[in-house]
């Protein structure tokens, strides 16, 4: 069942390829990266050992097909591939088509991602191993109509959600039933453009629930442990944007009971790998199942800080059949770690997505501080995929020291050429409900409706309205300089130096 | 001297700049300030303000105006002659355009829906199109309330960032 890998193709692109590639490199196996059009200078093709074109900047034409994929892993001889997140990560006919081609595919098998992946049957399996689930329906093809006879029972406010869904796409919160219908055909269009499934459920909507997830390692051999949660409340559609672990609120006895509901699921499904459960948490504490996530998380890194362990490394360790060397007793989580995701975004505009070309890049650095970047300066922003620029990871010995390092991290990032989050996740670090740890998946919305809040300081206004106004300065200043002064100077500044120390020894100043 | 009026985040300032012997004289508002600036290279300078200490990048922006970066962050701002300024206001004359006439596309996408008609009256937050972009589906309500003059696109249609999409009236 062992079989060693030496050669790992990674099937994605940007921070999570670079990621993926240094876990590479730690273990001694070579790295492929595959990259589009657009990507040919990205840095995941500079970080990779071999390099392997696939196809046109959109991603339906290069990252998500699965034969040109396969094709640069025959070509370059790989014996496994990492899928990352995102992409082809949760495609159960991709990772078929890694087995029936003789590759390793780094995740669960086929069916266990088939079978969690659609959120109706991971919703009868998680009652079957004992955890609560959110009250809801599924429509099962209904009209509009029909369905919303099922849907009164349950109550309004309600949330629509895709049976293949993720990522909050194909999701719909419907407050009243007069919204019902149109939050119905859109959530089902979008489904069906996204997943190529437009089924869709629904559940009872709670009102401010916390989004508390566990992650999970399970290897061929059934060993299976739980490291601790991620709390990632704070989101912005559906989408997470920053993340932290331990959870505020999450004691040692919650912690787990938690942990012990995932690996459950975990183990009825028969996952091997690296895996999480997602719940939403209310306040009193009782906990409802989510679903499971069958890839590597964007946040994985806060786990990996406070446990110590290299996920990614656990991930190949176990896809080469090799036993888990932690059991639940060992794991031993410390300190406080919390996540930023960089996105290019304008948080003044609604959070649209800024493309364009990095002009400056300099992350952040020194204590309790990582940076997974998929970009380096003059990296070129692409239209085409997640704009996600780099996750800020800090970590602290406990919540309010990792907090002042986020703080101290995000200034100290230099970069210029597109918009980005940076910003809106420092004045974050100072909201008080967030100091409060006093969070739900709502804080965004509450907090910053509208987007309302103030971004920048009195005092740094006013330096970059001086800035401005110098610069302004210098360039009408050294059009005269140009026009008078065009005759005086002939060679390099090289030149004029050697030329008056010359004269000076000569002149014999001393 | 050199006199400018600068607005940044909705703010206005009074910035006069001078350069003598080696050191810039500046004062913001008629308040004299110890000003110093390094260049660090290309468009990159260090700005030291009465002794602090800042990193700012300026840069040209689309708009005409610029675009400083600092801490990790970026502001949109705009520079102009002082006098130039005053005469303006005094004309009643604003600067950039009088009402957002025309909706251009925030980003580059794809129209999933247009939701409204011309002759149509909208009010603040109401949805005019759905873009898909990145995957995600974006609606897009109104800023405030208007009047539909036209539609530029249908659904289905591809857009680039800064098309016009919408006109008001």
């Amino acid at each position: 069942m062992s079989h060693k890998i030496n050669k790992i193709l990674i099937a994605n692109r940007g921070e999570i390829a670079v990621r993926v590639m240094r876990a590479c490199r730690d273990l001694g196996i070579t790295s492929v990266g595959v990259y589009s059009e657009c990507d040919k200078t990205a840095y995941h093709v500079r970080m990779s050992d071999e390099a392997v074109y696939i196809g046109n900047s959109p991603s339906t034409e290069s990252y998500l097909v699965q034969d040109n994929i396969i094709r640069a892993a025959k070509e370059t001889q790989a014996d496994a591939i990492h899928p990352g997140y995102g992409f082809l990560a949760e495609n159960p006919e991709f990772a078929q088509r890694c087995l029936d081609e003789g590759l390793i595919f780094i995740g669960p098998s086929p069916e266990t991602i088939r079978l969690l992946g659609d959120k109706l049957q991971a919703r009868a399996l998680a009652l079957k191993a004992g955890l609560s689930v959110i009250p809801g329906t599924d429509l099962d093809g209904r009209d509009s109509k029909a369905a919303l006879q099922l849907v009164r029972d349950i109550g309004f406010p309600i949330l629509v959600k895709a049976a293949a869904g993720g990522g909050g796409k194909g999701m719909r919160v419907v407050e009243s039933e007069a919204l019902f219908a149109e939050a119905l055909a859109s959530a089902s269009s979008e489904a069906a453009s996204s997943f190529g499934d437009g089924r869709v459920f629904v559940e009872r909507y709670l009102k401010r629930p916390r989004h508390i997830e566990i992650q999970t390692l399970r290897d061929q051999h059934g060993n299976c442990v739980y490291l601790g949660e991620r709390e990632c409340s704070i989101q912005r559609r559906h989408q997470k944007v920053i993340e932290e672990t331990p959870s505020p609120v999450v004691s040692p006895e919650l912690r787990k009971r938690m942990g012990e509901a995932a690996v459950n699921i975990v183990r009825m499904s028969g996952y091997v790998g690296a895996g999480t459960v997602e719940f939403l948490v209310e306040k009193d504490g009782s906990f409802y199942f989510l679903e499971v996530n069958t890839r590597l998380q964007v946040e994985h890194p806060i786990t990996e800080m406070v446990s110590g362990l290299d996920l990614v490394k656990e991930q190949i360790s176990i896809a080469e059949g090799k036993k888990l060397t932690i059991r639940q007793e060992d794991v031993a989580l410390r300190g406080h770690a919390i996540e930023c995701r960089i996105y290019a975004e304008d948080p003044s505009e609604g959070f649209v997505p800024s493309t364009g070309r990095l002009k400056n890049y300099r992350p952040p650095s020194g204590p309790g501080v990582r940076v997974d970047s998929g970009v380096v300066i003059f990296s070129e922003i692409p239209i085409y995929y997640d704009p996600i620029i780099a996750k800020l990871v800090v970590w602290g010995q406990d919540r309010p020291e990792a907090i002042s390092r986020a703080r101290r991290a995000l200034e100290e990032f230099r970069l210029s050429g597109v918009k980005t989050t940076i910003g809106f996740h420092r004045v974050i670090m100072d909201n008080k409900k967030f100091l409060d740890g006093d969070l739900s998946t709502r804080f965004l919305e509450e907090e910053f409706p509208d987007n309302n809040y103030q971004l920048f300081s009195d005092d740094l206004v006013e330096r970059a309205a001086i800035a401005a106004a110098l610069d302004t300065f210098v360039k009408e200043r050294k059009i005269t300089l140009g026009n008078g002064r065009r005759s005086r100077s002939t060679g390099s500044s090289w030149t004029t130096f050697h030329r008056r120390n010359n004269l000076r020894s000569f002149g014999g100043s001393r | 001297m050199p006199r400018y009026h600068v607005v940044v985040d909705g703010k206005e300032f009074d910035v006069e700049v001078n350069y003598r012997s080696g050191q810039y004289e500046v004062s913001v508002n008629g308040r004299p300030l110890r000003v110093q600036s390094h260049r660090l290279g290309e468009s990159r300078s260090l700005l030291l303000v009465d002794n602090q200490s800042l990193e700012v990048d300026v840069r040209i922006n689309g708009d005409g105006g610029k675009i400083v970066f600092m801490k990790g962050m970026e502001m949109s701002v705009s520079v102009e002659d002082y006098n130039l300024a005053q005469l303006r206001k005094i004309a009643g004359i604003h600067s950039g355009p009088l009402v957002e006439a025309t909706f251009r596309a925030p980003m580059p996408g794809l129209v999933i829906d247009v939701r409204v008609q011309p002759g149509q009256k909208v009010k603040r937050g109401e949805p005019l199109l759905v873009i898909e972009a990145m995957k995600m589906e974006n609606i897009i309500k109104a800023k405030g309330d208007a009047i539909v003059k036209a539609t530029h696109v249908r659904g289905g249609q591809s857009v680039e960032k800064g098309d016009v999409l919408l006109e008001f009236e």
